[in-house]
């Protein structure tokens, strides 16, 4: 029985000695893997305007119904996006995604992109809908580059040439 | 027509002979893609998308028989060596059809290719994307991949406006021309046409103002691309995400049955739903796009009391309280014909039988109408419930042997869909007469147009029957066995020859004589009366009722009188009893209501969706005289600001309930949305009045004393007991109240809400969801085609008496020698036009001139005239119009227009003079 205790203690101890897999985790953060789905990101093209063109096929791909596009028709004048129609309201309830990415496959323009953040966390469900003004980059940031995944598969992405853009 | 049998894809199918060969398959549940046929338009044969093998019999050329080959069965041949168009090539016997062959695949798969390669693939924004045949044909028969290069696709600028509602994208248009041919073959307004040639072919508007129709939104739902979208519904939401409501348009008297497709709680469009009694598959622009009413910001959201002079927002409880407090004690201490209602004939049918039981059962008033007493306003005089078109009607199927005489009626502006229903019938072989004083839209179509002089339209119809009488056209058998008064009849008419009637009218003899007979001939006669007949008075509505009895055409289907009486409901608000003659007692009309509330005899009123002061701002001194007005709106209207007490309404699209159309045909409606502003629907408010009312001791009538009149209870159902709870106004859903209609109110036994949901049929989709393969939009009718009641005539012991007589001849008045005549306009800015994309539409008020009465009086078009009456005076811009007779001025009826200042009647004998602006003078 004595050698039995002694023998666990010894493993408790050898471990001891050895580099921790964990992390402390708010001051030290392990990187994600390149295709981790986190929180999504509303690109915008190199010359600033939003991709989104307000479709609405992420909506209605999205099999938890956690998104809400309300298009509205671009003025010509300062456009949004380009071509006729932009979406007005983009909403993502956030405790209703599950993440599954299927708003990406769908968006004919790579809008919307799950991104490598992950720290989602309310104090209120009111503040889990996250807005356009939350989701959309900074013109000066991310001009929703074709994912990486995408180009290494060497597959076409969905054809943002086709719509005239 | 003979049947032809054939063999399409393997099935045999007999059809009539004359079916094209896609019909033909549709029936063998065989779909042949197609863009630019659709079954209500003529094909074309344009897009070529349904080219098929078809396999004809061999005959040979020496014996003219038909080769049998080895098997003893005919040899085929394929017809002309090479692919058919299947919309264009009729069915012929021993037919074999093949649709899915390599050949035919490659056609289509190359027909796809080319049409795709000038089409922009722009679907993600697209309103039509979701509902898109161009869409749904390729996934379906289209390659997957296109062998030319995206940048070789020619590129328009983006949307062009078509007119103010439609918008052109010409990169999407497969130029299939289903717009045009609606335009130019259904709606009778040819304002389409296509420019250029090649590859710059486009769509274009050839009217000013550009596609200037009132039934342009229909080219949205049958274009089979996004090239045609209407400004509503732009960008407002993708189509699988709408959710259509069943509903019924509210604007006029035709009922069309719609759709409000709305996204959570907001109306994105109307739609139409297919209705084959009422609509089709179309319905106007007035529907279409003057919905957003609705949703305006403008809408009452709380109970108004007026505190001084200023009206406050109360809660309910303050205002029933109050409400019932006034009403009472007028009641007590004036007697209950102190108190009157109005209730406007736009209601559905469960807030006026509501708003009649609470004057009629709980105040115990007679003084009930719904009309709003103008000077212009005609009286009503309803033919639809004794001679009405009989149960069974459907103007769809008409065609050779009818004849439909409009008589007094602008179905364009009074129920515009009426327009492509007769000119359906006309198409089909039909016979029409158009009689009116002026020209109307309707004259377009291959009719008899008889220009009568303003007034004079009862000779006209006098001088029919005494055609009919002359030439013995009468249907003596109908006339023997339901007619009393035939002798009696000719007498009156002896005096007067067919020429002299016809003289007295100003209309040619031989037209009328025409006319008299096509009618009389006709195995099904259809007469349609309007606003203009019902301005010419109670003569013409006798000798048109006089009319549909000595030909026989009453008491059967597809026949008898439609008459279009304004208001959306108003049928629905003469059968529930709200007129004065309803009841036991007779009440006041409307115009008595004035005249009594001046004089002090009327001291409280509630008038619900009437807003009588804009019509006749003279009415705002009686309203003020009142002691107590209350008055039920959805808007603050002018009448509503003249209110003690203004209580706030849901709009059709936040409750359901029913109308009754000018065919009688019931039909319900669904709520579409929570109430807007959690306002309560016109019978809850009707209830809550009541309710109140009992809560402080007053005591209704027994329930034999509310009643209605001519409209006979059926005394069975007022058996002790058994109706006792319905008359303590516990009323919890608008069901409740429609089977209480339906116990109550004669020939509306098999309008519950059930009966009317039950009524489903296919319709003219032979195939299940037939309008999405052509449309690719749904007009799905879930909700059923409404029950058509039966007039008195549909009893066959019904008899009716001629009541014909010869008025006298109309005088000319050398002093006022002009005759005004007020014309109904569709556009005519009132309530329901808020926000709506229609508004630049509107008409504003002016008066339509004759040219040469215009040059007499040297005006120009634009230019004001002061029009002088026996009651007063007016000054009104002039448009002129070379097609008016002369001596006639027409008034415009809309928002704005001062008619009421004007008119003695509903015909008005005025002078007219160029308007010298005073102002300019003294400058």
């Amino acid at each position: 029985m004595i050698g039995a205790l002694f023998k666990g203690l010894g493993t408790t101890l050898r471990y001891l000695f050895r580099k921790p897999v964990t992390v402390e985790y708010p001051e030290v953060k392990r990187p994600v893997r390149e295709r981790f789905r986190g929180r999504h990101q509303l690109k915008r093209f190199a010359n600033g305007l939003e991709r989104c063109i307000g479709c609405s096929l992420c909506a209605a791909a999205c099999p938890a119904d956690a998104i809400l596009v309300v298009p509205a028709e671009n003025d010509p004048a300062a456009p949004n996006s380009p071509g006729e129609r932009y979406a007005a309201r983009y909403e993502i309830n956030m405790l209703r995604c599950i993440f599954c990415g299927y708003c990406e496959d769908a968006c004919p323009t790579n809008a919307i992109v799950l991104e490598h953040q992950y720290e989602l966390s309310f104090y209120d469900r009111r503040s889990s809908i996250l807005t356009k003004d939350d989701l959309l980059v900074p013109p000066d940031k991310g001009h929703g580059e074709i994912p990486p995944i995408l180009e290494r598969l060497n597959r076409r992405p969905s054809p943002p040439a086709q719509i005239d853009l | 027509m003979p049947d032809v049998t054939l063999v399409i894809d393997g099935q045999t199918v007999t059809v009539p002979a004359g079916t094209n060969i896609v019909d033909a398959a549709r029936v063998a549940g065989v779909a042949i893609p197609v863009f630019c046929y659709h079954p209500k338009l003529k094909p074309v044969g344009m897009c070529r998308m349904c080219l098929v093998e078809v396999w004809t019999p061999k005959i040979d050329p020496v014996t003219r028989q038909v080769v049998i080959g080895e098997d003893g069965r005919p040899v085929l041949a394929l017809m002309m060596g090479k692919l058919q168009p299947g919309c264009v090539t009729p069915v012929g016997e021993g037919m074999e059809v093949r649709t899915t062959t390599p050949k035919v695949r490659f056609a289509q798969k190359g027909q796809l290719e080319f049409l795709l390669t000038s089409h922009p693939l722009d679907c993600p924004v697209c309103d039509k994307g979701g509902e898109c045949p161009l869409q749904n044909l390729t996934m379906q028969f289209g390659p997957s991949m296109s062998r030319f290069d995206y940048d070789d696709k020619i590129h328009f600028e983006k949307p062009i406006p078509l007119g103010d509602l439609i918008y052109l994208d010409r990169e999407r248009c497969i130029l299939c021309s289903r717009c045009v041919r609606f335009q130019d073959d259904l709606a009778g307004d040819p304002v389409l046409g296509f420019d250029n040639r090649g590859r710059a072919w486009e769509i274009i508007s050839q009217s000013d103002p550009p596609f200037d129709s009132k039934f342009s939104g229909n080219t949205t739902d049958i274009c089979p691309v996004g090239a045609l979208t209407t400004a509503d519904f732009r960008f407002r939401a993708r189509v699988w995400e709408l959710r259509p409501t069943p509903s019924i348009c509210p604007h006029c008297p035709v009922g069309c049955t719609i759709s409000l497709d709305m996204r959570y709680d907001r109306l994105m469009r109307v739609m139409p739903r297919e209705n084959e009694y009422v609509n089709d598959i179309w319905i106007c622009d007035k529907g279409r796009f003057g919905m957003r009413f609705i949703e305006s910001p403008e809408r009452l959201r709380q109970p108004l009391v007026r505190k001084g002079d200023a009206l406050t927002p109360a809660t309910w409880d303050e205002a029933m309280t109050l409400v019932a407090e006034k009403l009472n004690a007028i009641r007590t201490h004036a007697g209950a014909a102190a108190l009157g209602g109005l209730a406007s004939p736009d209601l559905p049918n469960e807030d006026l039988y509501l708003f009649q039981k609470l004057f009629r059962q709980v105040l115990r008033s007679p003084n009930l109408d719904c009309c709003t007493g103008a000077p212009g306003e005609s009286e009503i005089v309803d033919l639809g419930a004794t001679l009405g078109v009989g149960k069974g009607t459907n103007l769809s199927n008409l065609g050779a042997g009818t004849a439909v005489l409009v008589v007094g009626a602008d179905p364009e502006e009074e129920a515009p869909l009426y327009v492509l229903r007769l000119r359906g019938i006309v198409a089909r072989g039909g016979d029409l007469t158009v009689i009116n004083p002026y020209p109307t839209k309707l004259d377009r179509t291959p009719a008899r147009v008889l220009r009568t002089r303003a007034g004079a339209e009862t000779f006209v119809a006098l001088a029919l029957l005494k055609v009919l009488i002359e030439e013995n056209l009468i249907a003596a058998d109908f006339v023997a066995r339901r007619v009393q008064g035939l002798d009696d009849l000719k007498a009156r008419l002896r005096n007067h020859s067919v020429a002299s009637l016809c003289e007295a009218a100003d209309v040619a003899e031989d037209e009328v004589r025409a006319a008299a007979r096509a009618f009389a001939q006709a195995s099904n006669g259809i007469i349609m009366y309007g606003r203009v007949a019902l301005a010419v008075g109670t003569d013409l509505i006798d000798a048109l009722a006089d009319l549909a009895l000595l030909t026989g055409h009453a008491g059967s289907p597809n026949n008898g009188i439609i008459p279009l009486i304004p208001g959306a409901n108003a049928r629905g608000a003469l059968d529930m009893g709200v007129y004065p003659g309803a009841g036991k007692k007779r009440g006041l009309k409307a115009r008595e209501m004035w005249t009594a509330a001046r004089e002090g005899r009327l001291r409280g009123m509630i008038i619900a969706g009437m807003d009588p002061v804009r019509d006749n701002p003279a009415v705002a001194e009686a309203l003020d005289a009142l002691e107590f007005l209350v008055v039920q709106d959805m808007f603050l209207t002018e009448t509503a600001q003249h209110a003690d007490v203004v209580l706030p309404t849901a709009s059709i699209a936040g409750r359901e309930g029913t109308f009754t159309n000018a065919e009688r045909r019931v039909q319900r409606f669904r709520q579409a949305r929570i109430p807007e502003y959690n306002t309560p629907a016109g019978w809850d408010v009707a209830q809550r009045i009541a309710r109140s009312l009992l809560s402080i001791g007053v005591k209704p009538a027994a329930p034999d004393g509310q009643g209605n009149g001519s409209n006979a209870q059926r005394t069975s159902a007022n058996a002790a007991g058994a109706t006792v709870s319905l008359d303590q106004w516990d009323y919890v859903v608008a069901g409740d109240v429609a089977d209480e209609i339906a116990t109550r109110v004669r020939g509306y036994a098999d309008t519950t809400y059930e009966s009317l949901g039950l009524t489903r049929k296919p319709q003219w989709g032979r195939q299940p969801n037939e309008a999405v393969f052509y449309d690719g939009t749904s007009y799905e009718n879930t909700e059923g085609v409404g029950v058509q009641i039966a007039a008195d005539a549909d009893n066959p012991k019904a008899m009716f008496s001629l009541r014909a007589r010869v008025p006298s001849q109309i005088d000319i008045n050398s002093d006022r020698p002009y005759m005004l005549l007020a014309a109904p306009r569709a556009y005519d800015g009132r309530a329901w036009s808020r926000d709506s994309k229609l508004l630049p539409r509107m008409v504003a008020p002016h008066l339509l001139l004759n040219a040469e009465d215009a040059a007499v009086l040297d005006v120009a078009p634009g230019s004001l005239v002061r029009i002088v009456s026996e009651a007063g005076s007016a000054v009104l811009p002039a448009q002129i119009d070379r097609r008016l007779p002369r001596g006639l001025v027409l008034a415009p009826d809309v928002n704005g227009a001062p008619l009421s200042a004007v008119q003695t009647g509903p015909l008005t004998r005025i002078a007219m003079m160029a308007h010298i602006d005073e102002t300019v003078e003294t400058r």
